[in-house]
């Protein structure tokens, strides 16, 4: 990005979906601690904070994981993925109550130091159903803390898209470990399995979705393009592609989006310079191809974000014969302006 | 519990040169190495702070190498 960086990027979309998980957040801790009192009346202030934060970051989290799958397995949900990040702010908020309170509970009234005491207190690491669960908790926060301090796009920039992308999979690796904190957390202080079953069922579901959305985009993938003129490959009849929207090829492992623009046809790289987002699975607004993602845009016949922005994209030579689209599937180098294919 | 205290003191050290660091980056150094940030808000910079608390020898290396190509 070029334009000036502002503090939170707020537009109305962004203010609703706050004002949602802002909503979500305070209903379900109202409804928890409401339960939970008429449940159990001995229930100490203290165990309610603890308990109402952590299972509110942990079903934040589920979302937040759910979301991406869901996105590739039908475009109604990409709503859900625009402010994701938001989301991913309030479930890391939610975690460090949850970890703050529990490290002061059991960890900060006695001499020694309560980061010391939390790996200190429990050495049980060659034992599986005693094994230190805290710990578990305590790696799987610092992984959402460098999470959310990483969420602005200045460390998308300036960390590189690689190291970002790569630092952010980590939630896969913490997901692991909140997974296990909770289950052997359970084991150890509670006799009804509840949490159990309810973090399995999430695992499952989650694992479930990831399957079916890693099998949709393999079978697109895998399509094979025979037919091959002058370097150019045949990919679909004209009309199979809608005004303003694109269809996507993957020739020679490089996903390439076609889109329709004002009866022309326009081929650009699929993925997003900002967070590698699906271009060809957006649409044209104003103009632009917008990235459904994050709602980055694109000039079609150049492959360019309209000024004050600087980011480029490959474009591509694409040509109509006998309503026939044929696509060349050598790029040119980012931003080249390209003169489309007119459909008569 | 040395040894967990050792890195514990390691990591308190590292994280306090990171926020002594984050005080002349905020006010100058991030709008050298990133032109975005030229005319940004307090609201960012204050913002970013925490990572550049976490990040500060990647920013450091940045922003030397930005100074030494004005220079050049």
């Amino acid at each position: 990005m070029s334009a000036s960086y502002v503090a939170v990027g707020w537009n109305r979309q962004k203010k609703i979906y706050d004002w949602l998980i802002a909503g979500f957040c305070f209903t379900y801790l109202l409804l928890f601690i409401s339960v939970t009192l008429i449940v159990n009346e001995q229930v100490t202030f203290e165990t309610l904070l603890i308990r109402s934060t952590s299972t509110l970051a942990v079903l934040l989290l589920h979302v937040i994981l759910a979301i991406g799958p869901l996105c590739r397995l039908d475009k109604k949900f990409l709503p859900l993925l625009y402010n994701r990040r938001h989301l991913g702010v309030t479930m890391f908020t939610f975690a460090l109550a949850h970890g703050g309170f529990s490290i002061f509970q059991f960890h900060a009234l006695g001499n020694t130091n309560p980061f010391v005491s939390l790996f200190i207190s429990n050495t049980n690491f060659n034992s599986f159903a005693a094994f230190p669960f805290q710990a578990l908790g305590f790696f799987a926060l610092l992984i959402f803390f460098l999470m959310a301090i990483t969420s602005h796009d200045f460390w998308l920039h300036n960390l590189s898209p690689r190291v970002w992308k790569t630092l952010h999979m980590f939630v896969y690796l913490a997901y692991l470990l909140v997974v296990m904190h909770v289950m052997l957390g359970v084991i150890q202080y509670e006799n009804n399995p509840v949490f159990v079953i309810i973090i399995l069922a999430g695992a499952v579901t989650l694992i479930t979705l990831h399957l079916l959305a890693g099998s949709k985009e393999r079978k697109l993938d895998k399509r094979k393009f025979s037919l091959e003129q002058e370097g150019f490959m045949y990919v679909c009849p004209a009309e199979e592609i809608e005004d303003s929207r694109a269809k996507i090829f993957c020739i020679d492992k490089e996903r390439i989006a076609v889109y329709r623009h004002e009866n022309k046809l326009y081929a650009i790289h699929n993925v997003c310079k900002h967070q590698g987002g699906p271009l060809g699975e957006g649409k044209i607004l104003d103009g632009c191809i917008t990235c459904p993602w994050h709602g980055y845009q694109y000039l079609p016949h150049n492959g360019q974000s309209p000024p004050p922005f600087k980011e480029k994209v490959s474009t591509y030579d694409v040509k109509i014969i006998d309503g026939k689209v044929w696509l060349n599937p050598v790029p040119f180098p980012e931003g080249t302006e390209r003169p489309g294919a007119t459909i008569k | 519990m040395i040894f967990i205290t050792t890195i514990l003191i390691i990591m308190a050290l590292y994280l306090l040169a990171g926020l002594v660091f984050a005080i002349p980056f905020v006010i100058k150094g991030v709008a050298v190495i990133d032109e975005g940030a030229r005319g940004s808000s307090w609201g960012f910079r204050l913002i970013i702070i925490p990572g550049v608390t976490v990040f500060w020898p990647v920013l450091l290396n940045k922003w030397l190498h930005a100074s030494k190509i004005k220079r050049s």
